[in-house]
């Protein structure tokens, strides 16, 4: 076992759980954070189910980004779909091939639209760059995080791209140190440049998630303008901490 | 992050615990068994081979189809008959056999599809198949 595989497995347990416990901590911190008003965009859906298909329209399709920019919308949706697939692609190296997902990784479809997945990530990342360096209204409100996180998450994915396509490490060995991870058995890391690269970067976006603008990911999902039923007429909107005042002055009157 | 503080002592808990946890997880095989070659030595060190052997094969295949150059260096039949060959009853796995064959113990563990055996032999010359070789047999 080598110093720096020791390095990075230690790196990795922490990186985890900074991630998860923030990202839990996040997503208590917005399920509490009140939502006092009705503020559904309209046209809004009057039913649940409405809320969920909305819901999921812009989960999947970003229906809003849509309306809004066509340009920002092909960019960030080539990222993020390309994203889904290089989260599928990356699956095999987390499970044995006895495991029950194995015969959807294992799919040459997974492997291959995984692998060039890279293609469109790249370009959706080029693009939301560009976006922000050659508009003017974009780039005024930019912030260094900004850039930052695309640069930080532009050399992720050349790096795994460059692992793909041209300098190939050892995956066998990878696979092992991944597995060794999970399994508390650590194994030995392939000491490549790219492949050091690769893992220390996604380590410090594992770090920075809870604090960063990636947190759009969990907290769109709270949203008040596009999480509520469209029906103020039907059912009063309150806050819990409305009805306690309410409650509390009905029982004044009472006395 | 208010919550962290809240939640501190029982996080701290959480972590103890977990550090427990590699004393009851039980033993996975973590690196795949790959079956031993004939041959002493490879025609390159095993890191270049593990990393690059595909790269090496690939462009041997097209030199040979497109230009007609073929060199004994880099050929799939010689990794073959080294890396498959065959026991005393003139025996050799197939390669859909994940645990007996070369390629396949490695490549069923990472997910990688090969074609090379589309077209090309997975076994040496005037050699069997193992009978219970072939998965699903």
């Amino acid at each position: 076992m080598t110093a720096l595989s020791i390095f990075f497995a230690l790196l990795f347990y922490a990186a985890m759980a900074v991630f998860v416990v923030g990202l839990v901590c996040k997503i208590i911190q917005y399920s509490r954070t009140p939502a006092p008003l009705k503020i559904p965009t309209t046209p809004a859906p009057v039913t649940q189910t409405g809320v969920v298909l909305r819901m999921a329209s812009e989960v999947i399709l970003f229906a809003s980004l849509f309306k809004s920019s066509k340009w920002t919308w092909i960019f960030g949706w080539m990222f993020h779909l390309a994203l889904l697939l290089a989260f599928f692609r990356h699956l095999r190296y987390a499970m044995t091939p006895d495991s029950m997902l194995w015969p959807l990784v294992n799919l040459k479809l997974i492997q291959a639209a995984g692998q060039y997945g890279a293609y469109v990530m790249l370009i959706g990342l080029l693009g939301l760059f560009v976006r922000r360096i050659f508009v003017d209204r974009v780039r005024y409100i930019s912030a260094p995080s900004d850039y930052l996180m695309l640069i930080l998450i532009l050399t992720i994915a050349g790096s795994g791209t460059l692992m793909s396509f041209v300098a190939h490490t050892d995956i066998v060995q990878l696979k092992a140190f991944i597995l060794g991870l999970i399994y508390f058995d650590w194994q030995t890391l392939p000491a490549d440049g790219l492949v050091i690269t690769h893992l220390g970067l996604v380590a410090l976006l594992m770090f920075i998630f809870p604090i960063s603008k990636l947190l759009h990911a969990p907290g769109m999902f709270f949203s008040p303008t596009r999480n509520q039923i469209d029906n103020p007429r039907e059912k009063r909107h309150i806050s819990a901490w409305g009805k306690a005042i309410d409650d509390a002055e009905a029982k004044m009157t009472v006395d | 992050m208010v919550f962290f503080c809240k939640y501190m002592h029982k996080l701290v808990t959480l972590a103890g615990v977990s550090l427990l946890l590699p004393l009851t997880s039980q033993a996975v095989d973590l690196m795949p068994v790959i079956p031993k070659a004939k041959g002493q030595q490879c025609v390159e060190s095993t890191d270049k081979m593990r990393r690059n052997h595909m790269e090496y094969i690939l462009h041997q295949r097209n030199d040979t189809l497109r230009k007609g150059i073929r060199t004994p260096k880099y050929s799939l039949k010689k990794c073959i008959e080294c890396h498959n060959a065959p026991d005393k009853d003139n025996r050799v796995a197939h390669i859909s056999s994940k645990q007996d064959h070369f390629c396949s113990s490695c490549h069923t563990y990472v997910a990688v599809k090969i074609d090379c055996f589309e077209c090309h032999a997975d076994k040496p010359k005037k050699t069997q198949y193992h009978p219970t070789s072939r998965e699903g047999h």
